[in-house]
């Protein structure tokens, strides 16, 4: 029998929801390529660039005391602000998510702020506020307690920047768990501390985690907010990101890709985490279900 | 009593809002009305006179629009990326998927260093780029790049689930009236993609609108031609011409906050359109 | 009107078999049932005559045709999906439309003979008040309804229907039952329909095909297979 129609054989079958495959051999093809060119070189490059005169320049220039004193300034800016604010996303996202309030939907709006704006104007704003010239800055300066281009500052500008990271994580993982269970426990007799510290604490750490890891990474890592209030004193002010800046623009390639390596390493560290999590816990994190 | 909060046998009510609200108001709200406070003594007429300088209107508008096309290109490849990451399997896709969020976690001053290393004329690619008369790094090209970096994650991460839920009956059906492949992928899943894409693509656009340290060493940082915003409000405070700063700093969230709710308003729309209740 | 041959089917997946060989003959303008529980490969047979599936080895004959090497574009058969599948973006009027609009611009009728068959179909659905609603706005009846218009405005060779009616509840079920037999016959189409239902299979269809584990068990008349079921499974089943 004959066939008047063009045939179809079952090698050339394939389901509707697929595209051709030279359409997908040549898409992942475009994507690799552009993801190569835009995120992995660079991060390679880090790397080179940071032993491109071996392992000891490399470590050497990081066992300087300027290099030294930013990565302790740095460790101690994410130590202060990173726990301040997990205690706000914590305190944030129980209010939002167990009662009921005028001016909920304000109050979110308001604690994604900080994503639409610059973390320059965040530093502008922390100088405006507490700047030597202002009205509080002036009389802070006065009692002996700099706020800005001081550590206080620093830490300010970093909560800034900061500061949506834990409460937009718990929000909505808390809003979905709803308050039976501690409910529940309040009915058994539990105090309101002993119910947080047992019911709702265990059932948002690892989103709580989540949260911490991708704020942590952030602090340890801004630079535009912390630019403008930290001064860029060398060995007071000047955090690992800014003494990058400054390496960097005295041609001290070796010393600012070093001090580049190890934030970069830091980033590498903190991707594995977040990935293993996403892997793990997925139904306990809202980043994986979102929509 | 009102009815501000619904009575609740929970626990911890004064206490949590307490202190969320003294948190933000104090890291938040109290620098920013700082700034908005200092903008309401100028006035707009002071504001304008600061800004409608040639470098202050040159930097905004290399910002915003720079910002604009960076933004539009992760749109268009984030979509496409997510798509690649949900449908196809290839060796190497779940750490591809991973690496999606390096600009999330890398540093922007290192993302900076690293991308003039990389396209400056003495770079791999900028030495390839010179090769045809490109100049990538020191030029807007550069501030393209970097601004596409940084917004890199946002579209892939708000689309991807939207992908994953779409039912392949629905292409099927297209597919059963006769639609082929690119129409279906038009007239059904675009359509459909379109909110989160919306989403994602605002989050772009605000952050590469006020991105500083991934910018400031590729661009070359030349008055009227590579300068941006952000920058130019750094040099003012360098200067100490907190008025200048500020007025800048006006000019910018009030751009921001308005194309943000152009935004906003075509989402909802396009929501709307999709979901209706 | 056209007549459908299913010869030698068979279809794996991996390692198991979803059809053993199957062969069977569907007279043309017949509604026929293909009946069994979840697994029998139905709707795998369902899928294949749609084009949605390529069958492991068989062919499919349309009016005596080989047309197993066509698309799934190119059978126009009309398809009912189980959740409807209804763009949800898209009104009522833009769903049924969608397969003219999809025309290539040669064969693409003019936007008022659309708007005119788009009317036309939703009168034989006895909806016509319905157009500018989204998908979301009606009852699962009513999206049955609609589907089953969507793949009538395509002017299709067959109607197939996988459980066009799993997901209604009982009462409705019924009503629509009468509402499928009353479009199957008004249009003359070839009509295949996927049930678990035996109820709804044999009160419905002009022949039931009954199926289990990849293979037919009896074809014939509901009647016939009510009075003499070929095999212990048939006789379980219907008697259910």
């Amino acid at each position: 029998m004959s066939s008047a129609y063009p045939t179809l054989t079952a090698r050339r079958f394939r389901p509707v929801t697929q595209e051709a495959p030279l359409v997908r051999v040549a898409l992942i093809a475009f994507v690799i390529l552009v993801l190569v060119v835009l995120l992995f070189a660079p991060l390679i490059a880090v790397f080179v660039e940071a032993l491109a005169k071996g392992w000891l320049a490399a470590i050497e220039s990081l066992a300087h005391p300027d290099a030294r004193s930013a990565i302790w300034l740095t460790l101690t800016v994410a130590a202060i602000s990173v726990p301040l604010n997990a205690v706000f996303g914590i305190a944030a996202a129980w209010a939002i998510a167990k009662f009921d309030f005028r001016g909920k939907a304000l109050l979110i709006t308001l604690i994604d702020l900080p994503f639409s704006v610059s973390p320059v104007v965040a530093g502008l704003c922390m100088v405006l506020l507490f700047g030597a010239n202002s009205l509080m800055g002036g009389w802070l300066v006065a009692q002996g307690f700099p706020i800005v281009f001081a550590l206080p500052g620093i830490v300010l500008a970093t909560m800034f920047v900061t500061f949506p990271f834990v409460a937009r994580e718990l929000i909505p993982v808390m809003i979905e768990q709803g308050r039976a269970e501690e409910e529940a426990a309040l009915t058994l007799g539990a105090s309101g501390w002993r119910t947080f510290l047992t019911v709702t604490l265990p059932n948002i750490r690892w989103a709580l985690l989540y949260g911490v890891l991708l704020c942590n990474a952030r602090a340890m890592g801004e630079f535009g907010a912390v630019a403008v209030v930290s001064g860029k004193i060398r060995g007071q002010t000047a955090t690992m990101p800014i003494t990058i800046e400054m390496l960097y623009n005295e041609y001290l390639s070796v010393a600012a890709f070093s001090l580049a390596a190890v934030l970069a390493g830091l980033a590498l560290v903190t991707l594995t985490l977040k990935t293993l999590l996403e892997w793990r816990h997925a139904d306990q994190l809202a980043a994986t279900h979102r929509h | 009593m009102t009815t501000f909060v619904h009575r609740s046998p929970m626990p911890g009510f004064g206490l949590s809002l307490g202190i969320t609200l003294s948190v933000l108001s104090l890291v938040v709200l109290l620098p920013i009305g700082a700034l908005l406070l200092k903008g309401a003594a100028f006035g707009p007429a002071g504001i304008w006179s600061v800004v409608s300088t040639e470098r202050s209107l040159a930097a905004l508008f290399l910002s915003f629009r720079l910002a604009l096309f960076a933004a539009l290109f992760n749109l268009v490849f984030g979509v496409l990326l997510a798509w690649v990451l949900v449908r196809y399997d290839f060796p190497g896709r779940r750490l591809i998927d991973a690496a999606v969020d390096l600009p999330f976690a890398l540093p922007t001053a290192v993302a900076g260093i690293a991308l003039t290393t990389l396209y400056a004329p003495t770079g791999i690619f900028g030495s390839l780029a010179k090769e045809v008369g490109w100049k990538i790094a020191y030029t807007q090209w550069g501030i393209l790049i970097a601004l596409i970096f940084v917004g890199l994650p946002f579209v892939t991460r708000t689309v991807q689930p939207v992908i994953e839920e779409i039912e392949r009956e629905v292409e099927e059906a297209s597919a059963t009236l006769g639609a082929n492949r690119a129409y279906t992928l038009r007239r059904v899943v675009l359509p459909t993609l379109t909110p989160a894409a919306l989403t994602g693509f605002a989050l772009s656009l605000a952050r590469a609108v006020g991105e500083y340290g991934s910018v400031i060493f590729i661009a070359g940082n030349i008055p009227l031609k590579t300068e941006i915003a952000p920058l130019l409000i750094v040099i003012r405070l360098e200067e100490f011409d907190y008025d200048g700063a500020a007025a800048i700093g006006i000019a910018m969230l009030v751009i921001s906050f308005a194309m943000l709710l152009a935004i906003n308003i075509i989402q909802v729309w396009s929501r709307r359109r999709i979901s209706h209740v | 009107m056209i007549h459908i041959e299913i010869d030698e089917i068979s279809k794996t997946f991996g390692a198991t078999s979803a059809l053993h060989p199957v062969s069977l003959a569907i007279p043309s303008g017949a509604l026929v049932a293909l009946l069994g529980p979840s697994g029998s490969g139905k709707t795998t047979l369902l899928r294949i005559l749609g084009g949605l599936e390529y069958p492991t080895s068989g062919r499919v004959l349309f009016d005596g045709q080989d047309a197993t090497g066509l698309t799934v574009q190119e059978r126009r058969a009309g398809f009912v999906f189980q959740s409807y599948a209804l763009f949800r973006h898209m009104t009522v009027f833009e769903n049924i439309a969608y397969g003219l609009r999809a025309r290539p611009r040669r064969s693409r009728p003019s936007n008022p003979e659309i708007a005119r068959r788009v009317a036309r179909l939703l009168d034989l659905i006895q909806l016509p008040y319905i157009g500018a609603r989204y998908p979301n706005q009606l009852s699962g009846g009513q999206r049955q309804r609609v589907a089953l218009a969507r793949a009538l405005a395509i002017e299709p060779r067959m109607l197939l229907l996988d459980e066009p009616f799993g997901a209604l509840d009982a009462q409705v079920r019924k009503e629509l039952r009468q509402g499928l037999r009353e479009i199957h016959d008004t249009t003359g189409l070839t009509s295949i329909f996927v049930t678990h239902d035996q109820a709804e299979a044999m009160e419905l269809a002009d022949v039931v095909v009954v199926m289990s584990m990849g293979r037919i068990e009896q074809i014939g008349k509901p009647s016939e297979i009510r009075a003499r079921p070929k095999t212990d499974f048939v006789r379980e089943f219907i008697s259910v």
